[in-house]
């Protein structure tokens, strides 16, 4: 289910971002971004790991206290759901563009709306075990991808290698993270609380990110040799345009729907997971006895918000580029830092008896 | 106008589902986050259907965060 999730819009979008500044190297500006990706899941698993049986928000306010706590824990749920719309914008987006032009958007939102707020009332249960069953349909459908695109690797596309410098590297994998590892910090939602053994949950956020990973890199790799980076950079849907390529012996052609299927289920899962993330923040904020009620309003205003959020697509590009990264760090490196760091602080200066002025055993 | 019928419909229909649950079980303040909600969810609906200019939250993001954002591209190239 992590791998999904964090594969998610990833795959779709950041190709093309990443491509634009690396060049050829974008795949190891990839790596770069994967690194930094695990280290984030450390600090992910730290703060979950300081009250075990608490969600994300719980533990917010346990840290934080009541009155901040409850304050960054709206900002949580903003976030969640600003998130979660935009991906409802992006399915939009590409179902409208590429292969249903004549739909208002809105038909295909609310679609996939209510389908999503189907899976948030039934519950993280059902919710897992949907999504492991649509993983081997997922993993079907990228092994698709990629053997057949493979057919039409040029490595001259790669060349010459390490052309881009340090910081162009550092830039393109900051960018990766940015969609990649910041959100799962909203995975903090669920999985402390309701997971029965907590040790084999870290390793599996861990062993996730890694294996989505891979696969991203895999998948950057293919883009740039195939359709070369210029060509990269240039589209708006990178992968699927390497879909579009496939043509094995002149018989295996425009298949690029079943990878777009792929897609869909990608970009569902993620925003099925913000969107219960959301909705449990808000039952948790206001110490509600239960989320399920919560779900339908909460539908409406992300199918409004959806619709409002990008006015199209150039809009959405380049808030991408310039605005996310910060946004996203900001709950997905300060906030689970600050937590851990308040923390540490706290219990250091109570064993001490001191208040804060210590250091603690940080 | 059918954009609004049709939004009030479902508010009414999503009050109808989940209202009388909650009051019968006493659920007084999950019943009015409830409400208060629909209620945003309900306006907030009708005025994008009404074509109103409403408030976009990533223009917010974007506002607060280019600054932030330039600082550390620039800081990095």
């Amino acid at each position: 289910m992590v791998t999904m999730y964090t594969v998610g819009t990833t795959i779709l979008v950041i190709p093309s971002g990443m491509a634009a500044e690396a060049k050829q190297d974008a795949w190891i500006g990839a790596v770069i971004g994967v690194a930094i990706g695990l280290l984030l899941v450390l600090l992910y698993n730290a703060a979950g790991g300081i009250y075990p049986g608490n969600t994300l928000v719980e533990t917010i306010e346990a840290v934080l206290g009541k009155w901040i706590g409850k304050a960054v824990s709206f900002l949580l749920i903003c976030f969640a759901m600003i998130l979660a719309s935009e991906l409802l914008y992006y399915i939009g987006n590409f179902i409208t563009t590429q292969i249903l032009p004549e739909t208002p958007i809105l038909a295909v939102h609310l679609l996939f709306a209510i389908v999503s707020a189907a899976g948030v009332r039934y519950g993280v249960e059902v919710l897992a075990r949907s999504i492991e069953l649509l993983f081997p349909l997922f993993i079907l459908l990228l092994l698709i991808l990629v053997a057949f695109s493979s057919f039409q690797i040029e490595p001259n596309h790669l060349l010459p290698i390490m052309e881009a410098d340090a910081k162009s590297l550092l830039r393109a994998g900051l960018f990766f993270t940015s969609t990649f590892s910041l959100t799962p910090v909203l995975l903090l939602m669920i999985y402390p609380a309701s997971v029965d053994d907590p040790h084999s949950a870290r390793k599996a956020f861990l062993w996730g990110t890694a294996a989505a990973g891979v696969l991203m890199i895999a998948v950057i790799l293919l883009s740039i040799s195939v359709l070369g980076a210029d060509m990269t950079a240039r589209q708006i849907f990178p992968s699927y345009a390497l879909a579009k390529k496939i043509n094995v012996g002149n018989f295996l052609q425009r298949i690029e729907i079943v990878v777009a299927g792929m897609w869909f289920i990608s970009i569902f899962v993620r925003m099925t997971i913000y969107y219960y993330a959301a909705v449990t923040a808000i039952a948790q904020t206001f110490k509600l006895k239960d989320y399920r009620f919560l779900v339908l309003p909460a539908c409406i205003i992300l199918v409004t918000l959806s619709l409002i959020v990008h006015p199209d697509i150039v809009h959405s590009t380049k808030y991408d580029r310039e605005a996310w990264p910060a946004y996203a760090a900001v709950f997905g490196f300060l906030l689970p830092l600050l937590l851990v760091v308040v923390h540490a602080f706290r219990s250091g200066g109570r064993t001490d008896g001191d208040g804060d002025e210590q250091a603690g055993s940080s | 106008m059918i954009g609004l019928l049709a939004i009030l419909a479902a508010a009414g229909a999503i009050a109808m589902a989940e209202a009388p649950r909650l009051y019968k079980q006493r659920h007084l303040k999950e019943l009015w986050v409830f409400s208060l909600l629909l209620l945003f969810a309900t306006g907030f609906a009708a005025a994008a259907s009404l074509h109103a200019p409403l408030p976009n939250p990533i223009d917010w993001i974007v506002y607060l965060f280019k600054p932030v954002n330039a600082f550390v591209w620039s800081a990095l190239s």
